[in-house]
């Protein structure tokens, strides 16, 4: 079944001063199945961040569709639009985005104290997931208190909680060594593996290799895709770094 | 690098920190301005001629101290926040190849303009609102107003403008220092990162909880005026200790409490504004313990004064009851001749007569004041030079005399007496008492007495009617051989009024002065006079002049002050509001991507703001709630005794303060809400 689809997607900013305009993205179409994991790689200025902050809904596209579970985001009115976001999407930001005001079992129930949910619902959805990701020793601590990698498990703790459709990770691992990577890139697998579906920005190739599916995007378009296939996560470690030289010394399409 | 391209880069820093230096050079010109105009009116000689005008050089020092140390104060924080708030920036400039002198060069120049700046306009609104202030002072003091063109004096002028560059000049310097001090990575580090949740501190709670209950516990237990009077200041730096306290330890210990109570904590503006406080208060107690007192500052004084003088009418009404108590005399040899009542009443009403006016009463009136220790119903003669509550002060008054002034008709007989007690004593009945040998019994409470006693009040006083002239004289005796050279004499005074009593304040002066030349004649015409005599007048209006001096004088002083502390706690707010905002940022903008919409957003930034803007408005009204009791008792002290009257002046204060309040913190909110967003 689709999950999301996107149709047709174009985005032109206008400075503010001038009236110049700059398209981010020219015509953007794919679509992700449920249960899928997606990455998209592409370069700084492709249009990968645009694209992100259209599926997040904090952005509204010039033109085209983008349709989560069939339902239209752009017909989604201002006010419910934040409901919508907390109860369909979970983000997962490079830089974290905990607050340092809360203890980490706070941080994890923000998204549903905001949609106010009882305190026993709470309890109850946590604890499989803080088992899951290892978090149970942690949850009384501070975000200062604790490692990278286990402040980015935190975030994506807090992106499961509400039982989200569709996962936005954005640079998930742009802010961890390599041994966090790893650990990340796991959990992200697990997930996925129980069902979760995931799409995921990113720059590294080795996170792009753990998903089902590269898109690779350029100057505002999908350019190319990959699929895993039966491939081996270093085999397609490979197909991804051979598809980038490529594509940046603009060599004929594979 | 020349000096021309600090000063340009200076004032376009100025000029894009506008956020941050537009209210500290505000602070700066209005604080220059209040000290300007007071200092200015101590020193005008227009108003020192005006009736009570010289309670104003009296008075303003005491404002001028308090008006230059809050300036001090005020002017070293703005600058240590500005400071703090641009580390930053400086850093960046280290690393763009300035060296720490030229930070340095580039601070100085920063200071220095808006320390000119602030010093020119405080200067020349002070100037402009110094007429303002004389009319609002000749309003207060009740006498014509003074017009005429501006005035200005170098000699006041030149002061309050030295005193400010220097006190810009300081924090140069500070900054100088402060600057060679830094490290470049800390400048460029963000500041409060992983600040830890701070911990209950029990033992702090407990001093707060104590020394706040001990505070306010004086203040209504003290029943005594003058115990009030020293126990005041006690109060005073108890509740200051207490709010300290509280505000550090107490504020944690409530936080945390609400955050234990998950179904409480865990709704959405709740929980940001419970866990937003709990972060920040270990920095921001103390801020708002500060705010908290000088706001409860600015309420007492408001309070005060502005019952004091709308009171004076009050304090008039209930010490004369009649216009005009006075006696004459003149000496032979060292002896005081009187002249008496009978000739003495001729010559007043000879010179009104000459003066067409009118005299529509005269009687006599013949009592004795005296102190007496107190002790289970016995008076002791034993003289203290302290008023302590086991002193009460007596009037004595035969019944014949009580009869013609008041034309009641007592009946004691013997050692049978009539009391009256004053509204404000602690010993309200009393049964009779003991003096030496003799026992005198009560028979009799009377609502009122012909003498005020009023003035006497910080001490029981008791008017006190005597069977007869036999008894008074043996009073007279026993005191007097009891206290020597420290008795009291037996006041002997011709009691007038004329008929038109708000005619007679124009004209008082030339009436008495009249007077005073016949009194002078008839000491004169006695050949064995020495040619020294006296004239003791006891005057409603004199009395008038007087308290309106002082007490109006009093009044602009806490109005004035009230305004100074009102400006110093608004700054501090504003400051608060502001570093708050830059902290916050982050956060909200976290929560927006988080999933919350801008109403949401919105909202938990108003239930944050108004805890931290409101929370010390309750306290103050709580510990000036508790300081009302106290306050009460001091006012008697200062001859103002109707509660009523002080409740309304508090609530009125109040009222006028919550609204202040309430400006100042929408302007704050809308800086807030801009720098969140």
């Amino acid at each position: 079944m689709t999950l999301l689809e996107v149709k047709g997607l174009k985005k032109i900013y206008t400075t503010r001063f001038g009236g110049n305009q700059v398209q981010a993205l020219s015509n953007v179409n794919f679509s992700v199945e449920e249960g899928e994991y997606v990455a998209i790689m592409g370069e700084s200025g492709s249009g990968k961040t645009t694209l992100l902050n259209m599926l997040a809904a904090l952005d509204r596209p010039t033109s085209g569709q983008i349709l989560l579970d069939g339902k239209e985001l752009s017909s989604i009115g201002e006010k419910e639009l934040a409901v919508f976001r907390r109860e369909n999407l979970g983000f997962v930001f490079q830089e974290f985005n905990l607050l340092d005001t809360f203890s980490i079992k706070d941080n994890i129930f923000l998204p549903l104290v905001l949609s106010g949910t009882p305190v026993a619902e709470m309890e109850r959805r946590l604890a499989p997931i803080a088992r899951r990701l290892g978090l149970d020793q942690l949850l009384r601590k501070f975000p200062y208190e604790i490692s990278g990698g286990q402040k980015q498990r935190v975030a994506v703790a807090r992106a499961l909680i509400t039982n989200p459709k569709l996962i936005l990770a954005d640079e998930p691992t742009g802010a961890l060594d390599s041994k966090s990577t790893d650990d990340l890139l796991r959990v992200f697998r697990d997930i996925n593996a129980q069902g979760q579906t995931i799409l995921m920005v990113t720059h590294s190739t080795r996170a792009a290799s753990h998903a089902n599916r590269i898109l690779f995007i350029k100057d505002g378009e999908v350019y190319h895709q990959i699929y895993r296939g039966a491939r081996t996560n270093e085999q397609l470690y490979q197909k991804i770094s051979d598809t980038l030289t490529m594509l940046a010394t603009g060599g004929e399409q594979a | 690098m020349k000096v021309g391209f600090y000063t340009r880069l200076a004032w376009s820093n100025l000029r894009k920190n506008r956020r941050l230096y537009l209210p500290s050079i505000l602070t700066g010109a209005g604080m220059n301005a209040v000290f300007y105009i007071i200092l200015t009116l101590a020193a005008d000689e227009r108003l020192g001629d005006v009736k009570g005008g010289q309670y104003l050089t009296d008075l303003m020092p005491l404002g001028t101290m308090v008006v230059g140390l809050l300036s001090f104060i005020l002017v070293l924080y703005t600058n240590s926040f500005i400071i703090k708030q641009r580390k930053r920036e400086f850093g960046l400039y280290h690393i763009l190849g300035m060296e720490k002198r030229h930070v340095g060069h580039i601070l100085f120049w920063e200071t220095a303009i808006s320390g000119v700046m602030a010093v020119a306009a405080g200067l020349l609104g002070g100037i402009l609102l110094y007429k303002l202030c004389v009319l609002i002072i000749c309003r207060i003091l009740k006498v014509d107003s003074i017009l005429g063109i501006y005035y200005v004096s170098l000699s006041t002028v030149a002061p309050a403008g030295i005193y400010f560059l220097g006190l810009y000049l300081i924090t140069c310097v500070i900054n100088r220092v402060s600057i060679a001090r830094m490290k470049p990575i800390e400048m460029l580090q963000s500041p409060n990162t992983g600040e830890k949740e701070p911990k209950t501190k029990v033992l702090m709670l407990l001093v707060g909880v104590l020394t706040l209950t001990a505070g306010y516990g004086i203040s209504i237990a003290t029943k005594q005026p003058l115990q009030a009077l020293t126990l005041f200041f006690l109060a005073v730096v108890l509740v200051i200790i207490g709010t300290y306290c509280l505000f550090v330890s107490g504020s944690i210990a409530v936080l945390k409490l609400l955050k234990g109570r998950h179904r409480f904590y865990y709704q959405k503006n709740h929980m940001i504004a419970v866990s937003g406080m709990l972060y920040r208060m270990k920095q921001n107690a103390a801020g708002l313990a500060s705010i908290s007192i000088m706001a409860t500052m600015v309420l007492v004084m408001m309070s005060s004064t502005v019952s004091l003088y709308a009171g004076i009418e009050d304090t008039l009404e209930s010490r004369y009851t009649h216009q005009v108590y006075l006696n004459a005399g003149y000496y032979v040899g060292d002896d005081y001749q009187k002249i008496p009542h009978d000739q003495l009443f001729d010559m007043m009403e000879q010179t009104a007569e000459e003066q067409n006016l009118t005299i529509t009463y005269h009687g006599e009136q013949r009592y004795l004041g005296c102190a007496f220790g107190y002790e289970n119903g016995e008076m002791l003669l034993q003289r203290t030079n302290e008023f302590t509550p086991d002193v009460v002060q007596c009037f004595f008054m035969t019944q014949e005399d009580y009869e013609s002034l008041t034309g009641e008709q007592l009946n004691l007989n013997g050692k049978e007496i009539a009391i009256h007690s004053l509204p404000s004593n602690q010993r309200r009945s009393v049964d009779g008492f003991k003096l030496k040998e003799n026992e005198f019994t009560c028979t009799r409470q009377l609502d009122s007495f012909p003498i005020s006693m009023e003035e006497y009040s910080i001490v029981d006083c008791f008017g006190i009617v005597l069977s007869g002239e036999e008894e008074f004289q043996n009073i007279e005796q026993l005191q007097r051989e009891a206290y020597g050279d420290h008795a009291s004499e037996v006041m002997e005074q011709l009691v007038v009024d004329f008929s038109d009593r708000k005619a007679m304040e124009n004209h008082y002066e030339d009436y008495f002065d009249a007077l005073r030349d016949k009194i002078h004649l008839v000491a004169e015409a006695d050949e064995h006079s020495n040619g020294g005599f006296g004239m003791s007048v006891n005057c409603y209006w004199d009395t008038k002049e007087y308290i309106y001096g002082l007490l109006g004088t009093l009044f602009f002083l806490g109005l004035i002050l009230s305004f100074a502390f009102l400006f110093a706690t608004a700054l501090v707010i504003y400051y608060k509001q502001i570093s708050e905002g830059y902290e916050d940022r982050n956060r909200f903008q976290i929560m927006r991507k988080v999933g919350m919409s801008e109403d949401e957003t919105k909202d938990a930034i108003h239930t944050q703001i108004m805890l931290v803007f409101f929370l010390p408005l309750i306290v103050a009204a709580v510990h000036t709630a508790f300081a009302l009791p106290i306050l009460i008792r001091l006012m008697r002290v200062l001859l103002q005794s109707n509660v009523l009257l002080f409740l309304g002046c508090s609530a009125a204060s109040f009222a006028v303060f919550a609204l202040i309040y309430l400006v100042i913190y929408r302007m704050t909110a809308h800086t807030y809400y801009h720098i969140v967003s």
